[in-house]
């Protein structure tokens, strides 16, 4: 039997499934458009994450987000990663599956951080044919996060948004577009946020995220997704809305996360920022 | 799948960036710093530096997020562990670890197999010094916390498996074959009261040692036992853990006289009746797979 692709109404509110409100969320399952997981904590073979998983995917539909892909790693892609990847986006029947424009891991080992690299023409070209393969393999929408960064590079010769449109033009996937990514890399590298929006292509947005940030105290952001949204941020995903709205959002808390209650109150606001 | 090769300079730049993130952070100032002069001054020089930060400060971020990243996976994993020596002396053995073990798939949650193992070569005898004040704790305990934290982390991420149910088939040659043990359980043995430490410690933010409790009177055992999506956790007598130990190395009817021989002459009277409870007993909560004859 074929099953029909799920697809997201293009103005979906979701949030991040995560393991503190599955208390909530199995005794009161609240009206939402849709949950994000992260790929890699369901992809291994335990048996209570599936579970969990299965309670979920019968009533809310799931796309999910990648940390593990290493789509800009210097070695080719893992590909027993890639079936894994596969077989869970057929087993949830994901409207669309995301990850990361960045690295890794490197020679072998795995580093489970989200990476930046110098950005440079030559670059762009295995990126976008790696994605390319990717969405093929998935058989549905692929989407690259923008990175938030703590670093940039002298080697570069592209921006961080020429090097990120670059590569979703040129492989046929699509943004998935994290606002609260541009705001802090902005404010790390003295970028204006306007300017990195303004180069985005709404018509191949697939999703926008939105996340707290914390700011130490020398200046730095650290994209931490333990607070409530920053009112800057906010005001960057209006700014997003008014020009390529709609777009599904979602909201992303992995520390420090409050009762789901309290998210679903954060994320109400995106609905109000756009009425 | 392959595309084309990555630019040259790609994996050269990768490997400057790996070596910076798994410098190992210092700890001579008591709590964990990164030593940004360590880094390579390539990677360095090619980092720019901002109005808020240099360049080395930039890098540093990563180097800590890439250890705190991997302890936090660690404390999660060791709780007990990391409690009884404290998150500080504990990231020691941690970043011991993942210096000699380096994580090498996509799955942070595996990052942690072996530890225990590597705490058996690892940790002083007869105690570890936990703070700077000299107290310690005793060796044997911290690395039966570690095999208790390890059984709880295996059995949670074992594979969903169908219980073996025995046919009437499976009766005739049950004493020649041995039981397939599951990987959704583990009988646990314990010389302090380290599982109710446990069950108190999660949850509890503290980082420091928690003392450890006396020491029992006699060893207690327990029978850890996933179900879909929780661990039970179950008492068991001395006698059947010693059993379903001896099930895991021997066919059942080894096992058996195994058990019969180490027991006393009273004890051994009562044997049949209670080993057929516990066999029956380990069948109910699904302590096998299946029946081999190997």
């Amino acid at each position: 039997m074929v099953v029909k692709r799920q697809e997201l109404p293009r103005d979906a509110l979701g949030l991040g499934l995560r393991i503190p409100h599955y208390g909530y969320l199995f005794e009161h399952w609240p009206e939402l458009g849709y949950f994000e997981i992260i790929s890699e904590n369901f992809l291994g073979d335990a048996l209570p994450p599936r579970r969990h998983l299965d309670l979920v995917r019968e009533r809310y539909p799931i796309v999910l987000h990648g940390v593990g892909l290493n789509l800009l790693g210097h070695a080719q892609l893992d590909s027993a990663y890639l079936d894994k990847l596969c077989w869970l986006a057929e087993y949830v029947n994901a409207p669309f599956v995301t990850d990361h424009l960045c690295w890794t891991g490197a020679h072998g080992i795995s580093h489970h951080d989200l990476l930046p690299t110098p950005y440079t023409a030559d670059l762009v070209g295995m990126a976008a044919e790696r994605a390319a393969f990717v969405q093929r393999q998935l058989g549905r929408p692929f989407g690259l996060e923008n990175l938030s960064s703590y670093v940039e590079f002298d080697s570069s010769t592209l921006t961080e948004w020429e090097f990120y449109g670059a590569v979703v033009r040129d492989s046929g996937c699509w943004s998935m577009l994290d606002v609260n990514n541009i705001y802090v890399s902005s404010q790390n590298h003295d970028f204006s946020p306007e300017a990195y929006l303004n180069a985005i292509d709404f018509s191949r947005v697939l999703q926008v995220h939105v996340a707290g940030h914390s700011r130490e105290s020398n200046g730095i952001i650290i994209d931490t997704h333990d607070h409530p949204v920053a009112d800057a941020v906010w005001r960057l995903y209006a700014e997003a809305w008014r020009q390529g709205g709609p777009f599904p959002t979602l909201l992303e808390w992995d520390d420090h996360i409050p009762p789901m209650p309290e998210v679903l109150s954060e994320l109400a606001k995106a609905a109000r920022i756009r009425a | 799948m392959t595309t084309r090769p990555s630019p040259e300079w790609l994996e050269a730049f990768q490997a400057r960036f790996s070596q910076m993130l798994r410098t190992p952070l210092d700890r001579r100032s008591g709590t964990l710093r990164a030593s940004p002069a360590s880094y390579d001054p390539r990677l360095a020089r090619d980092a720019v530096r901002g109005a808020k930060l240099s360049s080395p400060e930039r890098l540093a971020i990563y180097n800590r997020q890439y250890w705190f990243r991997l302890f936090t996976v660690f404390h999660g994993a060791f709780p007990l562990t990391t409690r009884l020596l404290g998150h500080f002396c504990f990231n020691e053995y941690a970043s011991r670890f993942l210096l000699a073990h380096p994580p090498k798939v996509w799955d942070i949650d595996a990052v942690v197999d072996g530890f225990e193992d590597f705490l058996v070569l690892a940790l002083p005898s007869p105690t570890v010094t936990v703070d700077p004040r000299g107290r310690s704790v005793e060796r044997a305990a911290v690395l039966q916390a570690s095999r208790i934290d390890a059984a709880y982390h295996h059995v949670f991420r074992a594979p969903a498996c169908t219980a073996f149910r025995p046919s009437a088939g499976d009766a005739e040659r049950l004493l020649t074959s041995r039981l397939q043990p599951s990987p959704a359980a583990a009988v646990l043995e314990e010389d302090w009261p380290l599982c109710e430490l446990r069950r108190a410690l999660l949850g509890d933010p503290a980082e420091t040692p928690a003392p450890l409790p006396p020491r029992l009177a006699q060893p207690r055992h327990w029978l850890l036992v996933r179900s879909s999506t929780k661990i039970g956790q179950l008492p068991i007598e001395a006698q059947e853990a010693r059993l379903l130990a001896l099930l895991g190395l021997f066919p059942v009817g080894e096992a058996l006289a195994q058990l019969e021989q180490e027991c006393g002459p009273v004890e051994r009277d009562l044997l049949p009746a209670r080993t057929q409870k516990w066999l029956a007993r380990s069948v109910e909560h699904g302590l096998w797979v299946g029946l081999s004859d190997q």
